[in-house]
């Protein structure tokens, strides 16, 4: 996992409970945390604990006869969420290590537990 | 796989059905004569199948032999693998030979969309609990009795006269796979890649370890997989969202982010051909628990490249050491078919490009028309440290490198003081800058 991604990860919690859309101070609040941000890169840096087989990019597979529907339903006006609340087009049911589909479903949780431990 | 190659029908009861009634039957407690085992009747070196409601089973070693196999140039038995060119050759003569690729052997690289049903090797059988792990076999060459533990190997060396006996024929302990993928990476490589990556990550490395470390202790073993090529139809629906607009607006005195977008229902129905799935067979890997192993780091060198495996022949394990196959396919099919609809629900983003702001299934159904499964030694080399924590309990690190591909990950047993301490100073450095960019609204 690349820093970045555990800034962003902390940062959107950051942001989640100051109950604010405002950018203004995000570098600030990020540095707040910044030595569990640093301990949990060098944790996953050394354990590799996320890391585990991306099956579901890594396997080989070829779709046929696809069939697409795209009903146009409504427009929707003055969204705060920067993505559709609970898509779930990229998660992941099938890794053993479950930590990473934590991570990958961009939950805090998994990154948590490791702060935890 | 084309059902022409479907010779016999006949009702399946596990692995009791193996058309090699002698070696399924085998008393491990009673020396299985190399002889008996090669007069046997010989079916072919074609695929048969055999079949009870929708499962068939083809038969992957029905040429093999048990006992004292020779070179076929000088009639020595010390054979072993050659990395340099994947292949078997003569410690005498050094007479270089191969097993004939799986794919073709076994028909396993037909069309995918033809699969119907459950399709799989004779070595990817149910494992029968008392089927013995220890087997005792009569040396042909001086009459011993030569004891052979599958939970390590096939293999074991005459006491006596120093001849080495294989074990090729499957039996329902999980030891004899349907193929074999050969070591491509010697150990020479393999430890410098290990050193490689442990280098890296040297400064907050626990000096235990750092003392102890020393990657020639690097072990070549063969990691029991099911391969596993899958046909099904998919139908997934849902919601998705296209931005159509993005601004900001005030709210008090703070400028915040809004958006505007086009919401769509969305469906995809399509058929998806799952080729070389690959899934750990052994109950202890499949346990990915971080807190507890990790096996996770051996899950992560995968892929490997399957389709050059090879009908399995003891030899190619010579000098190397492997883990029995102790799962089944009732354990593995929920676990293969979970990460055939993982790959169906991320194959079909191709088709969703237009919804930027992501889509919500609200319903996906994979149904699995066909399956081949295929039981497959890989080879890993594995770097294992057994770390001694302060309070007597221990935690086995691996390093492990995919014999084939060269890919490496590893696991570091860290120096906890050290990294808090540094961690803790970082904090102290991070909250002064911080609550000064705060202060300034950066």
């Amino acid at each position: 996992m690349a820093i970045h991604d555990l800034f962003t990860i902390l940062g959107t919690e950051v942001l989640a409970a100051g109950s604010s859309d405002d950018d203004s101070g995000l570098l600030g609040y990020v540095l707040f945390a910044s030595g569990f941000v640093f301990y949990a890169y060098v944790f996953i840096r050394y354990r590799n604990t996320d890391k585990r087989h991306s099956h579901e990019s890594e396997t080989e597979a070829s779709l046929a006869n696809m069939k697409e529907k795209d009903e146009f339903v409504k427009a929707r006006r003055g969204l705060t969420n920067r993505r559709l609340r609970g898509a779930n087009n990229t998660a992941v049911h099938g890794a053993l290590n479950k930590s990473t589909a934590g991570l990958l479903g961009n939950s805090t949780a998994g990154l948590l537990s490791k702060l935890r431990g | 796989m084309s059902t022409g190659n479907t010779e016999q029908e006949i009702p399946l009861q596990h692995a009791e059905a193996h058309s090699n009634p002698a070696s399924a039957n085998a008393e491990p407690a009673e020396p299985v004569s190399p002889e008996t085992s090669s007069a046997q009747p010989d079916v072919g070196a074609g695929v048969e199948a055999e079949a009870v409601a929708d499962t068939r089973v083809f038969h992957t070693d029905d040429d093999a032999k048990d006992g004292l196999t020779k070179c076929e140039r000088c009639g020595a038995t010390e054979i072993s693998l050659n990395i340099a060119t994947g292949m078997l050759r003569c410690g005498f003569c050094r007479h270089e030979f191969s097993t004939q690729n799986a794919a073709e052997a076994f028909n396993l690289d037909t069309d995918i969309a033809s699969l119907e049903g459950t399709l799989m090797g004779s070595g990817s059988s149910d494992i029968i609990p008392s089927a013995e792990e220890v087997l005792t076999f009569k040396c042909t060459a001086c009459g011993a009795e030569v004891v052979i533990d599958t939970n390590n190997s096939t293999q074991a060396r005459c006491h006596w006269c120093r001849n080495t006996l294989s074990m090729n024929q499957q039996v329902p302990n999980g030891a004899v796979p349907d193929m074999i993928l050969p070591f491509s990476i010697n150990k020479e490589s393999a430890v410098e890649r290990i050193a490689k990556f442990v280098g890296k990550r040297k400064f907050f490395a626990h000096p235990t370890f750092k003392s102890e470390f020393n990657p020639e202790n690097v072990m070549g073993v063969y990691m029991p997989y099911m391969i596993v090529d899958v046909n099904a139809h998919a139908r997934l629906s849902g919601e998705g969202e296209h931005q159509t607009r993005s601004y900001t607006v005030k709210v008090g005195d703070k400028e915040q982010r809004r958006y505007d977008a086009d919401l769509y229902n969305v469906e995809r129905d399509f058929d998806i051909h799952i080729n070389d799935l690959s899934v750990e067979s052994s109950s202890e890997r499949l346990n990915q628990n971080t807190a507890e192993n990790t096996n996770n780091i051996i899950n992560t060198i995968m892929p490997f490249d399957v389709e050059n495996s090879v009908r399995y022949d003891s030899n190619y394990l010579a000098g190397f050491t492997s883990e029995r196959r102790d799962s089944n396919l009732d354990q593995l099919k929920p676990i293969a078919h979970t990460q055939a609809q993982d790959i169906a629900r991320h194959r079909v983003n191709d088709t969703l490009k237009f919804y930027d702001r992501g889509v919500r299934w609200t319903n996906e159904t994979v149904d699995v028309h066909g399956e081949r499964w295929v039981s497959a030694y890989l080879p890993v080399w594995l770097y294992s440290y057994q770390q001694r924590k302060s309070n007597g309990s221990t935690f086995l690190h691996y390093v492990a490198v995919n014999a084939r591909t060269g890919e490496t990950m590893g696991s570091v047993p860290l120096n906890k003081g050290k990294l808090f301490l540094v961690s803790g100073i970082v904090q102290v450095v991070g909250m002064i800058v911080g609550t000064v960019l705060v202060v300034l609204g950066i």
